[in-house]
């Protein structure tokens, strides 16, 4: 009986504490909870390898993650004609900006990884994913000095305009895992997982692992004081997606 | 040894450090639970495979619509589905409402469906337990408290004369220490058990720690099965929690929260002290 009232009770109270609780969320609290991201990152970090999986555990029928197919009309144009004039400039603080076609990308040394893509809602799958190591292609270019983050631009925008990014740290991106993918299970990237090009990195959760990437920028600092390193950090997501 | 414990006497029990973790824990356990539930709905299901997988799911709430149009909400475990509206499935969405959702507002951190916050919260939550663990552990192998509350191997033949004593067919508690052998039991799977094994199966959750785990994930059964056994501690640690509570509540209950507040407790008959 005694037990009975008090779950009751302990319930009742959770009603009534929740509210306010996300209102009282503020900034400054948020600064206090989200020093945990900070000894995540420097604690686990991007080290290791993933697991290698078989051809026999692939998802064939490979989940989405994030949004559909793009609504924006460069991007509608590049996919009608079969990404035929699509061009990948990488370009900001590096040496020797340079602007690859996917012709360019294909014939490059590839990489076949057979790896697992653990959604931050909570899902896995596996998947095959063949590209070129991000940290070939940045290698190209020469990061100057000062570069600090790659950042890549995508071709989605939100509802109310934003466009999609994402980033990763010059150690994140030289990670041996990290490709610029072309292809899931031996077909080239439909259009829901990113054609024609998408950033992998499966140390981390697929938020960070960029659909329909555009351009890459090398960088001292996030293009904008307010920005988090991306589009779902800007949205509260942490920017170290590795946990 | 101390002398011969006299009921009536007050004994200091608790240190500083057991209390104020102890009090830790209770927020910590509060909070990693209703912000894990948050991120639970995120994906409503339970899976005893590496990636997601239906045909190896064992749990999942849904909800659905009746011919007459009306939403249900549903929970199917091992293959079996009960209706659960308003409870699980389809649930009070934090803001008046309903909506499709496993676990309703009323039992999540944030309230309404947000998993960046519901993330937040819970691993900073996460470290506040980690680190309060070690505190006790550290501080109970000095002051050696934890001594007291370790299960030993003499502990064993005690079990059942201290069960037959709880179930009240047997006069006396078998002579003890601070704490019953069956105490011991308890705070033993709960403190070397449960708490280290809901962190790392949580920990076995994240990518970036899977790749420097070695065979982590692989011995939970993989990515997903980890995701199934962190969910079931929980249930087992509420379901300590709810005995633990009863046990309070029962045997004297402001003596019992004095002596986690102030350190002091005042023996009963039958206590003992040490080890």
């Amino acid at each position: 009986m005694k037990r009975r009232l008090f779950v009751a009770s302990l319930s009742a109270s959770s009603l009534v504490g929740c509210g306010p609780v996300k209102e009282r969320l503020t900034s400054s609290l948020h600064g206090v909870l989200d020093s945990a991201q900070v000894l995540n990152h420097a604690i686990i970090g991007t080290h290791g390898r993933a697991r290698l999986y078989t051809e026999a555990d692939i998802n064939r029928d490979f989940r989405v993650n994030g949004l559909d197919t793009p609504s924006d009309q460069r991007y509608a144009d590049a996919a009608r004609e079969g990404f035929g004039a699509y061009r990948l400039p990488v370009e900001g603080l590096v040496d020797r900006p340079h602007t690859f076609t996917l012709a360019e990308l294909r014939a490059m040394p590839q990489l076949a990884q057979i790896t697992r893509h653990d959604c931050v809602e909570g899902w896995s799958q596996i998947g095959k994913w063949q590209g070129v190591p991000l940290a070939t292609v940045i290698a190209m270019a020469q990061p100057k000095a000062n570069a600090r983050y790659v950042i890549f631009r995508c071709f989605d925008k939100d509802e109310s305009g934003i466009e999609y990014y994402e980033s990763l740290d010059l150690h994140e991106a030289a990670h041996p895992q990290t490709l610029l993918a072309l292809d899931l299970n031996d077909k080239p990237l439909d259009p829901d997982h990113g054609a024609p090009v998408r950033l992998r990195i499966p140390t981390q959760l697929g938020y960070k692992s960029a659909k329909w990437v555009r351009k890459i920028e090398l960088a001292a600092a996030f293009p904008t004081p307010q920005s988090k390193g991306g589009y779902w950090e800007d949205q509260g997501y942490e920017w170290y997606g590795g946990i | 040894m101390l002398e011969t414990p006299v009921a009536g006497q007050r004994v200091y029990r608790h240190s500083i450090a057991a209390r104020v973790t102890h009090w830790l824990w209770a927020l910590a356990m509060l909070v990693l639970v209703m912000s894990g539930l948050q991120i639970f709905n995120a994906a409503p299901y339970l899976d005893a495979s590496d990636n997601s997988n239906p045909a190896r799911r064992i749990l999942s709430f849904e909800a659905a619509k009746t011919a007459d149009g009306r939403a249900i909400g549903t929970t199917t475990i091992f293959g079996h589905t009960f209706t659960t509206t308003h409870l699980l499935g389809y649930t009070d969405d934090g803001q008046g409402g309903e909506e499709e959702r496993a676990f309703p507002g009323a039992v999540t951190l944030p309230a309404t469906q947000d998993l960046a916050d519901g993330r937040v919260w819970h691993f900073f939550f996460g470290w506040v337990l980690v680190l309060s663990l070690v505190t006790y552990v550290v501080v109970g192998a000095i002051r050696k408290d934890l001594r007291e509350l370790i299960l030993r191997p003499s502990d064993i033949p005690k079990l059942l004369p201290m069960q037959l004593y709880y179930l009240r067919l047997r006069k006396e508690p078998p002579p003890h220490g601070t704490y019953n052998p069956l105490q011991k039991v308890a705070y033993t799977t709960v403190l070397f058990g449960f708490i280290p094994l809901i962190i790392l199966t949580g920990l076995a959750l994240s990518p970036g720690i899977d790749a420097i785990s070695g065979p982590l994930v692989w011995i939970l059964g993989g990515r997903q099965f980890a995701r199934t056994w962190h969910f079931t501690l929980m249930v087992l640690l509420i379901g300590y929690f709810i005995t633990h509570l009863a046990l309070v509540f029962s045997t004297g209950p402001w003596n019992n929260i004095k002596s986690m507040i102030t350190g002091w407790y005042r023996l009963k008959e039958h206590d003992g002290v040490g080890v």
